[in-house]
């Protein structure tokens, strides 16, 4: 099938489409404010090393759990200091720096595999719910084994295989964690986006484009993809925490980013493991846990923020409300 | 109005489904929600003496896999199997060897032949006679390969065991088995062999060994030789021990009731041969510390086990720190070099890399203080410790020094050294701190290799995957320094398969411990054994586990013991009691 | 109708198969084998081992193990003895003595099979299911028709809490709210026969799914109330409800559909961690240890009771499919 170059007046007005949405977008508060939010973390991401008050890998004996600054006397009858804003770790070592370094993992394993994911399921869902039958009955039914068997083995065979070969080392092992969680992890978004083209399929401007012969492609993109955007941004809105705390799940099998002693490094803490670590330590420093969880929360719900306004004005039928 | 009808049809159907599913799989039976301490009274139970007072105990160990004698080698498993049977002999909370279902014993004059003597009239907790020959069936049981239980190995040393478990052909297996079937053998008083389980008379078990076995009195103790009843495995099946009246025991108590993963309980056994206990036991399963933890402090467990993360507020609450209960344990953790392995065949590498280690720094920072700084192998208190080690003891400038005189000369001609570790969040403290202090101390970069645990496992068995060191933990099985140095570090053992120790002035001593019959000098020879492993490095000891505990006030007679399975005083379950004055109105 | 489900049941039988052959050879693939004790242990002898291996067959050649334990086997004596088609899901490799149908749906004289592991978890699932049904539909539909008002944004915010969140630190929080302030339920329940104390783990288990719900009903809701067929029937004056209930729900529960099938199989088998807080006796910690401890014959047995609960829960989606959008048609 040969793409056909867009007539010139098409694409002027998508232009002026683009405009408006651009208008739209920056006229709706909370996604304005979502944009400024992810900035803010991408930021402290990328100069983590100039930013965090402490070498994120440094123990200092004897100051293990150590409170928050402001508590006077925590459950441990220990008193917070200024020089570690949000306490230490079960080590001694400062959260608030090994927060900020997790900034850098987690906003990467947070977005990078849900992309990959959301193309990949997006993509298979759209074909089988576009053509259905017989195509549709064989995707779906791959999916359904994808689905049920276990995910566990897969990444332990990924690990034992392939981790200390090239594509294992690439980017401290992330890379290989990022094609683990692809592998797995597409069926969902491709069964959702499947159910919804069912639905989308059989109305009346879509078979309109059909008859008047508009080729496949073109009616998925314009026709089809919008209606399923606004559940694929629920969807990353779901699938972005999770990645984050599957990263450290995983990292306990070995899989995804190595623990580093070197303070240079890239990539030395994560969100999801200071989450694992605070989980047993709750009542004698409950930062360790707290801290993590409200960046993940607020960098998911800057997302769904985002992720509506974007959708809200894509839409070119709210242009008059 | 269709759709939406159909939607609160079918929304109203699931509610409806699921509370008829809860609602009306009440059990037959319910059990009463107790108070604090109490239990209710049993009618039903084989023995009709009661009591009212029950200790409620959380195993932190989880639910266990099998409560077989001869099968179970975990903690979980075994801290059911001591409350139900008793073994020939049994300890006190001091580690001696003290009289179990055996009155007494004797050996030859060079300890190849022992004789139990077992109690007359003495009665399972059905009220039928165990005599001697329950004893020899559960040894040959144990014996058996077809059993093929963990710790079949443990009675290797009965004359033709080991040809009847790892014969090479059918005739030297038939051959091995004969030989058993000779050597266990259960007698009357008067001399002549048992062949009843009904005989009153069989009170005599005579044992026959390949070689002296001093330490025999220990083995009798352990949960392999626990008298199983033949005939309740021959009928119900290898799956016997899940139903909870199968369990027919000579233990201080019998098991009750058994909720899979939820509860299990226990009541005295009014057959015990010994004092009567005084509580009923309940087991719970949670694993999720900080829940437990909670519930301790909502008074519905009187016994748990604490924590690491919780001890610091234990100890800084004013009622919880009067609860807390910490002794000394029974096993032995450090980092065992791979001295097969590059570059840890050098021994002043091993030498530099343990004295890197601040040991109290490690049990203060690491541990949080549960576990006892040590340059030993067999731990503080057990029968072969030694006090005053100071070799391969943290000393920076040493390590260095050390190094330099290696056949490297520096950090920067080291190979890579990758820590290969099975993780757990508690595991990757431990080794990031490890890395770190070798780097501070040494300049060494050790690069940290996290894997699935049973992934790690699998790398250990093979000397060619093993890694260039690992964490060692090694608990005892008994109260001798038998298990200590014989069983980990004799040639053949398991430093041998693990990392390939093997020196052949410590068999030597091993060899003569094993078989000298004067307990004295067994200790000195296990002393010296041990002495002449930590002249070699060939791992740096870190510490000696405790026993961290949380008992309520009202909970009494608790006796210590450093061997105590998940719960304290668990090898003197009798003399625990409540005190009922205390508890919570 | 008829003719479409005797197809899609004969479908399952390749998927079935499909699963069962990718799980048995991934486990065979995974290194390490259901005997490794990690090295802190002592370790099982080579003969024990050989035993160990003879006695639970995997002394054969892996093709003859895959086809004895789907199909069956002769035994020792020379009878046919049935694999998992005939509901023998095989010897569990860690809990010696016991069959993995015993242990995932065993039961003894005096309970029924609501008490079995499979009984308590499909309670408790189906409770967490209903919870998520009753409360986030609804809460979705409301939060669509309030778009960016307060009860949109409360909304939002809880739904945040419950993905970002891990499950265990809700239960923690609930615990010490429900349990140690207000007393209402002990922290760990004593009997499961009491419906009280069934809602804390259902809430704990439900939470993601609740959220997940409400969002996804809200995206579609808003998605649906766009289209231009509302926006007609609106504009011809129809009764608001009479909108909602006709026009938009149908179509809207499409993608929360989708969603729900599966989930109830993955709130089915996902109880892990309300069994290690809660001591709940469900089949969670079978499908998690199963793994780690290489015991062959259970994974195989808890990954084909998934598999034929995902199969059968994707088939009930599709069916309710055209029931909720008759347009849609199933051949």
């Amino acid at each position: 099938m040969k793409a056909q170059p867009l007539p010139n007046e098409l694409t002027e007005k998508s232009n002026s489409l683009w405009h408006d949405a651009w208008l739209r977008l920056i006229r709706n508060k909370a996604a304005v404010m979502g944009v400024i939010i992810i900035l803010v973390f991408a930021f402290t991401a990328i100069f983590a090393d100039k930013i965090a008050p402490h070498n994120p890998l440094e123990i200092n004996a004897r100051s293990s759990f150590l409170p928050a600054a402001w508590v006077k006397e925590s459950a441990t009858g220990k008193s917070g200091t200024t020089e570690f804003i949000l306490g230490t770790d079960a080590i001694g070592r400062d959260v608030l720096s090994r927060l900020i370094y997790g900034a850098r993992v987690s906003m990467v394993t947070g977005f990078v595999p849900v992309g990959i994911i959301v193309v990949i399921g997006t993509s298979i869902g759209m074909i089988a719910g576009y053509h259905g039958g017989r195509i549709d009955n064989i995707v779906m039914r791959i999916t359904d084994v994808f689905y049920a068997f276990p995910d566990l083995l897969i990444y332990i065979i990924l690990v034992a295989t392939l981790r200390d070969t090239t594509v294992g080392q690439m980017f401290s092992g992330l890379l290989l964690l990022f094609i683990a969680l692809a592998f797995v992890s597409w069926v969902s978004v491709a069964r959702i986006v499947r159910g919804s083209v069912l639905s989308v399929r059989e109305q009346e401007y879509i078979e309109a484009a059909r008859a008047i012969g508009a080729p496949t492609w073109r009616i998925m993109m314009r026709h089809i993809f919008p209606n399923v955007l606004s559940e694929l941004v629920v969807i990353i809105a779901f699938t972005v925490p999770r990645m984050i705390i599957v990263e450290a799940v995983l990292g306990y099998l070995g899989l995804g980013l190595r623990p580093t002693t070197n303070p240079e490094a890239i990539f030395i803490s994560s969100w999801g493991s200071l989450m694992l670590e605070g989980q047993s330590a709750i009542s004698a420093q409950p930062w360790l846990l707290l801290a993590p969880a409200i960046c993940v929360g607020l960098v998911v719900l800057s997302f769904t923020f985002l992720g509506d306004g974007l959708r809200d004005a894509l839409d070119p039928r709210m242009k008059n409300t | 109005m269709r759709a939406k009808k159909r939607c609160t049809q079918l929304l109203a159907l699931l509610l409806i489904i699921s509370i008829l599913a809860v609602g009306c799989a009440k059990p037959t039976e319910t059990p009463e929600t107790t108070e604090p301490g109490a239990g209710t009274s049993e009618t039903s139970s084989p023995v009709s003496v009661t009591t009212d007072k029950t200790l409620r105990i959380n195993l932190n160990s989880g639910y266990p896999d099998i409560i077989d004698p001869q099968k179970s080698s975990f903690m979980a498993e075994i801290a059911h199997l001591i409350m139900m049977y008793q073994g020939l002999t049994a300890f006190d909370s001091e580690g001696n060897v003290i009289p179990g279902a055996a009155e007494r014993w004797e050996m030859n004059d060079d300890a190849t032949e022992w004789t139990f003597y077992i109690r007359e009239n003495l009665k399972y907790s059905d009220g039928s006679l165990l005599n001697a020959k329950r004893f020899e069936y559960a040894i040959l049981r144990n014996i058996n390969p077809e059993t093929a239980g963990e710790y079949g190995y443990i009675t290797d040393e009965i004359n033709g065991a080991e040809a009847w478990r790892y014969g090479e052909t059918d005739e030297e297996i038939a051959q091995g088995q004969e030989t058993v079937m000779q050597s266990v053998v259960a007698l009357r008083t008067d001399g002549t062999v048992c062949e009843s389980y009904d005989d009153p008379e069989g009170l005599v078990l005579k044992l026959t060994f390949s070689r002296p076995v001093p330490y025999f009195g220990s083995v009798a103790a352990l949960w392999v030789t626990f008298p199983v009843k033949e005939e309740i495995i021959t009928e119900k099946g290898e799956d016997w021990w899940i139903d909870a009246a199968n369990h027919i025991g000579n233990g201080p108590f019998y098991m009750a009731e058994m909720e899979p993963q939820v509860r299990t309980t226990f009541k005295p056994n009014a057959y015990y041969h010994g004092e009567m206990a005084k509580v009923n036991l309940e087991y719970s399963y949670i694993t999720e510390s900080a829940v437990v933890f909670q519930a301790y402090q909502n008074d519905e467990f009187d016994i748990i086990s604490v924590a690491a993360e919780d001890l610091a507020t234990i100890l800084n609450d004013d009622v919880l720190s009067e609860e807390y209960l910490q002794y000394a344990g029974s096993c032995t953790f450090g980092f065992i070099f791979n001295s097969s392995k590059e570059p840890f065949d050098d021994p002043k590498v091993r030498q530099a890399f343990a004295m890197a280690l601040d040991r109290e720094a490690y049990s203060r920072d690491v541990l949080s203080g549960l576990g006892i700084a040590s340059l030993t192998w067999i731990p503080a208190g057990l029968p072969g410790s030694v006090e005053d080690e100071t070799r391969w003891g943290y000393d920076p400038e040493a390590a260095r020094q050390a190094l330099a005189e290696s056949s490297y000369g520096s950090a920067e001609n080291l190979p890579t050294i990758v820590d290969t570790y099975s993780d757990t969040a508690r595991n990757r403290l431990r080794h990031e701190w490890l890395a770190a202090a070798w780097k501070e101390v040494l300049g060494v970069d050790v690069e940290l290799n996290p894997v699935e645990p049973t992934t790690y496992s699998a790398l250990t068995k093979d000397i060619e995957t093993a890694p260039q060191l690992f964490l060692l933990g090694w608990c005892a099985d008994y109260p001798d320094p038998q298990t200590w140095i014989s069983a980990y570090w004799k040639t053949g053992a398991q430093a041998w398969n693990m990392v390939g120790y093997s020196n052949a002035e410590v068999d030597e001593k091993i060899a003569m411990a094993d078989t000298s019959l004067d307990q004295d000098v067994r200790i000195q020879l296990y002393q010296e054994a041990q002495d002449l492993i930590i002249a070699d490095c060939p791992a740096a000891f870190m510490y000696h586990t405790t026993q961290a505990f949380l008992v309520k006030p009202w909970v009494t007679g608790i006796e210590p013991f450093a061997m105590d399975v998940l719960w304290p005083g668990s090898y003197e379950p009798t003399s625990v009691d409540i005190d009922t004055s205390l508890l919570p109105q | 109708m008829a003719k479409y489900l005797i197809r899609r049941a004969l479908w399952m039988i390749p998927v079935i198969l499909a699963i069962a052959l990718v799980t048995f050879l991934l486990m065979h693939a995974a290194p390490g084998g259901p005997w490794d004790r990690d090295p802190t242990r002592k370790q099982l002898d080579a003969s024990t081992l050989a035993k160990l291996e003879e006695q639970f067959g995997l002394d054969k050649p892996l093709w003859r193990q895959f086809t004895s334990y789907i199909f069956g086997d002769v035994d020792e004596e020379g009878n046919w003895e049935w694999g998992a088609i005939g509901g023998n899901l095989g010897p569990s490799y860690r809990q010696r003595g016991r069959t993995v149908q015993d242990i995932l749906f065993g039961i003894n004289d005096n309970t029924t099979f609501w008490h079995s592991k499979f009984g308590y978890s499909l309670r408790l699932a189906l409770l967490s299911f209903t919870f998520a049904i009753v409360v986030g539909i609804p809460s979705g539909i409301i939060s669509a028709l309030k778009q960016n008002t307060w009860i949109d944004y409360l909304s939002a915010f809880i739904a945040n809490i419950g993905v970002s969140v891990p499950n265990f630190v809700i239960g923690i929080f609930l615990i010490i709210i429900v349990s140690v302030w207000l007393g209402w339920a002990p922290v760990v329940p004593r009997d499961w026969g009491s419906i009280n104390v069934w809602i804390m783990p259902a809430l704990v288990l439900g939470f993601y799914t609740t959220a997940f719900t409400a969002r996804l009903m809200r995206s579609s809701m808003l998605e649906v109330m766009r289209q231009d067929y509302v926006r007609t029937a609106r504009a011809k004056g129809l009764h608001e409800t009479l909108v909602v209930d006709r026009h938009m729900l149908r179509n809207a529960l499409i993608p929360v559909i989708t969603m729900l099938g599966p989930s109830l199989a993955g709130l089915l088998t996902g109880s892990f961690i309300v069994e290690t807080m809660f001591g709940f006796p469900g089949i969670g910690r079978e499908y998690v240890t199963a793994i780690s401890n290489r015991d062959y014959s259970m994974i195989m047995g808890t990954t084909l009771v998934y598999g034929v609960l995902i199969s059968v829960s994707n088939l009930m989606v599709d069916i309710m499919y055209s029931w909720v959008d008759p347009r849609i048609k199933l051949d």
